[in-house]
C-alpha cells in the first residue's frame, strides 16, 4: 500500500515536471536572496513599517468581518442541514448549496465579488464571507449530528418544540466545538485575507505583490514577517481561548461519557 | 423485608383491573428495531394510576425499549398501547398535548451537560411556556419559584449555577429528577435511575419519587436492576426477560402476590433467588 503511494508520488511529480534536481540546484539561488532580504530589510523606514501595521489592521478587519458574518450565515443552515433535525427534503438540498460554497477557494471567490463590487477590502469580506459559509456549516452540521441522541430524545419526549430543542440542547451540547470552529475559522482566515490582495482584494497581501513585481523582495518580506508575527499572535491568544472554553468543556464532556 | 408471597388466582390480571384506573394499558404488544429481530413480544400490561411499577430482568430483555413505547419514541409493530387516554406517537397530536407531563429519564439520565442545573431543571417548564418567553429564557416568577423549591427538594439548592458535567453520578441523577418533577408530571417513566449509586444514595432518590407520589398521586413506571429495591418500593413488579414478561408481582404492605406465575408459596427470599436464577 505505501509503495503504491510513493510510485504514485513519483509518478505525478514526472508528469508534473516537478524535479529534485532543480529544486537543489535553486538552493544557492535562495541563499542569495536571503543576503538581499537581510540588507534590505535594514532600509526599512517607519513610513513602510506604519503601512505595514495599518495593512495587517486592514486585513484582521476583514477576515473578522468575513468570519462572523460567514459564522452567522452558517449556523442556521447547518441546522437545516443537520439529518438529526431536518428531514431529507431540507437537509439534501441545503448541503448541495453549501458544498457549491465550499466549491471555490477564497481566491477565486475574490476575483467573483472584484468583478461585482469592484477591487478593495469589500470585495475580499464578501469573499470571506463565502468561503467562511461552505466551510463552517459542514464543521458545524457534523458537530450537530454527533450531540448525543439521549438529551435530544429526553427534551423531545417531552413536548419541546424544534426551536427549543436547538435553543436549550443542540446549541449548549455542541456549544464548545461551535466555538472551537470560530476561532479555527477566524485563525485560517486572517492568514487567507493576507493573500486575498494579490488578486486586489485588500489588505496586506496588496503590498507584497507589489514589492514583488518590483523585485523589492525585502520590502515584500518584511511585510510577511509583519503577517507571520500575526498570525503566530492570533494562534496564542486561539490557543489560549481555546484551553479556557473549549478543551475544558470537552474534557468534562468526555469524563461524563461511559 | 418481611414479605411473604402467595399465589393469586389473578393469573390474567390485565382483566381484572379497572379500567378508568388504568393510565397505561399494553395488549399484546410486540416491537422490534429491524426487520430480524424482535425486541419484546406479547407484553400485556396494565398501570393503575398513582402505583409504582418496577421493570426487572437483566440488560438486553427488552426493558428500555418498553419505556420508550411508553411516550411514543418508538411505535411498536403489533399490538395497542394507550398511555393517559392516548395512543404514544411524538407526531400524534393528541398526544404530544400529553407529553409534557410525562417525565422520561433514560439511563444516561438525559442531561444537557454544558448547561446549568437550573437550565436542564426548567427544561420540564419549556413546554407550557411561550415560545419566545422560552427561547429568551424568560422564565414566570411562578416557574422560578418552582424550580427553587424543586431543588430544594431534591438537594441541590446553591448549586443552580454549576455546570451539569461538574456534578457527581448521585447530583446528576437528582438534576434528572428534578427536570421531571418541574414538568408537573402525570407519569414518571425512569430508567435505572439508581443503579450505580450506593445503597444510601439509591434510597435518598426512591425516597423523592415516593415523596412525589404520596403528594401529586404520579405513576412512577421504573426500571431496576436490583430486585430488591424494586420489592421494596413497588406496588407491582414485571420481570422481563428476553423481550417476555416472565412475571407479575403485586406488592401490599408485607405481601407479594404472584399473579401470573404458578409456582407455589415463596418467600420474598425464594422470589429473589429465583430472579437471580432466570438471569443467569
Amino acid at each position: 500500500m505505501i509503495g503504491a503511494v510513493v510510485a504514485l508520488v513519483i509518478a505525478a511529480s514526472w508528469h508534473i515536471e516537478a524535479s529534485p534536481v532543480e529544486f537543489a540546484e535553486g538552493l544557492p539561488r535562495l541563499w542569495q536572496l536571503i543576503e538581499e532580504v537581510m540588507v534590505e530589510l535594514t532600509t526599512v523606514t517607519d513610513n513602510m513599517a506604519y503601512n505595514a501595521v495599518w495593512a495587517m489592521l486592514e486585513t484582521i478587519q476583514m477576515a473578522f468581518i468575513g468570519t462572523m458574518v460567514g459564522y452567522a450565515l452558517a449556523l442556521p443552515m447547518s441546522l437545516l442541514a443537520s439529518r438529526n433535525l431536518a428531514s431529507r427534503w431540507v437537509y439534501v438540498p441545503m448541503r448541495g448549496l453549501l458544498a457549491m460554497a465550499r466549491t471555490l477557494p477564497s481566491i477565486m471567490w475574490a476575483l467573483l465579488f472584484i468583478i461585482m463590487v469592484g477591487p478593495g477590502p469589500f470585495a475580499g469580506i464578501l469573499a470571506i464571507t463565502m468561503y467562511t459559509l461552505g466551510f463552517v456549516a459542514k464543521l458545524q452540521y457534523e458537530s450537530i449530528e454527533a450531540v448525543d441522541a439521549d438529551p435530544m430524545d429526553s427534551a423531545s419526549s417531552i413536548g419541546l418544540s424544534r426551536l427549543q430543542l436547538i435553543r436549550f440542547v443542540v446549541i449548549p451540547e455542541s456549544a464548545s466545538h461551535l466555538l472551537g470552529h470560530l476561532l479555527y475559522m477566524f485563525d485560517y482566515n486572517v492568514r487567507q485575507t493576507s493573500i486575498l490582495g494579490l488578486v486586489g482584494a485588500g489588505g496586506i497581501g496588496f503590498y507584497i505583490i507589489t514589492y514583488t513585481k518590483y523585485l523589492q523582495y525585502g520590502k515584500a518580506v518584511f511585510f510577511m514577517l509583519v503577517v507571520l508575527a500575526t498570525v503566530l499572535v492570533i494562534d496564542w491568544i486561539s490557543v489560549k481561548l481555546r484551553d479556557r472554553y473549549v478543551v475544558k468543556s470537552q474534557r468534562g464532556v468526555a469524563a461524563d461519557m461511559p | 423485608m418481611s414479605y411473604h408471597a402467595s399465589i393469586q388466582s389473578e393469573t390474567h390480571d390485565i382483566d381484572k383491573a379497572e379500567p378508568d384506573s388504568c393510565i397505561i394499558c399494553m395488549e399484546d404488544v410486540w416491537a422490534s428495531y429491524d426487520a430480524r429481530s424482535t425486541t419484546i413480544r406479547e407484553i400485556n400490561m396494565r398501570v393503575s394510576a398513582g402505583s409504582n411499577y418496577a421493570i426487572v430482568g437483566k440488560s438486553g430483555s427488552g426493558k428500555s425499549t418498553l419505556l420508550k413505547i411508553m411516550n411514543g419514541l418508538m411505535i411498536p409493530n403489533r399490538g395497542t398501547i394507550m398511555v393517559d387516554s392516548h395512543r404514544p406517537d411524538q407526531h400524534n397530536r393528541r398526544f404530544q398535548s400529553a407529553m409534557a407531563r410525562i417525565g422520561y429519564i433514560p439511563q444516561s439520565l438525559g442531561l444537557v451537560r454544558n448547561s446549568s442545573v437550573l437550565d436542564n431543571v426548567m427544561i420540564g417548564a419549556l413546554p407550557r411556556m411561550g415560545a419566545l418567553q422560552s427561547l429568551l429564557k424568560r422564565y414566570s416568577e411562578e416557574d422560578m419559584a418552582e424550580a427553587r423549591r424543586i431543588l430544594e427538594m431534591v438537594g441541590l439548592s446553591g448549586k443552580e449555577s454549576r455546570k451539569a458535567y461538574m456534578l457527581s453520578g448521585g447530583e446528576k441523577r437528582r438534576v434528572a429528577i428534578a427536570r421531571a418533577f418541574m414538568q408537573n408530571p402525570r407519569i414518571l417513566l425512569a430508567d435505572e435511575i439508581v443503579s450505580e449509586l450506593d445503597s444510601v444514595t439509591s434510597r435518598d432518590i426512591m425516597d423523592l419519587v415516593a415523596v412525589m407520589q404520596r403528594d401529586t398521586g404520579l405513576t412512577a413506571i421504573m426500571i431496576h436492576h436490583d430486585m430488591s429495591l424494586a420489592l421494596e418500593y413497588a406496588d407491582r413488579v414485571a420481570v422481563m426477560q428476553e423481550g417476555r414478561k416472565i412475571m407479575e408481582m403485586g406488592i401490599d404492605h408485607d405481601h407479594v402476590h404472584i399473579l401470573d406465575f404458578q409456582s407455589g408459596n415463596l418467600t420474598t427470599q425464594e422470589i429473589l433467588e429465583m430472579y437471580d436464577d432466570s438471569q443467569k
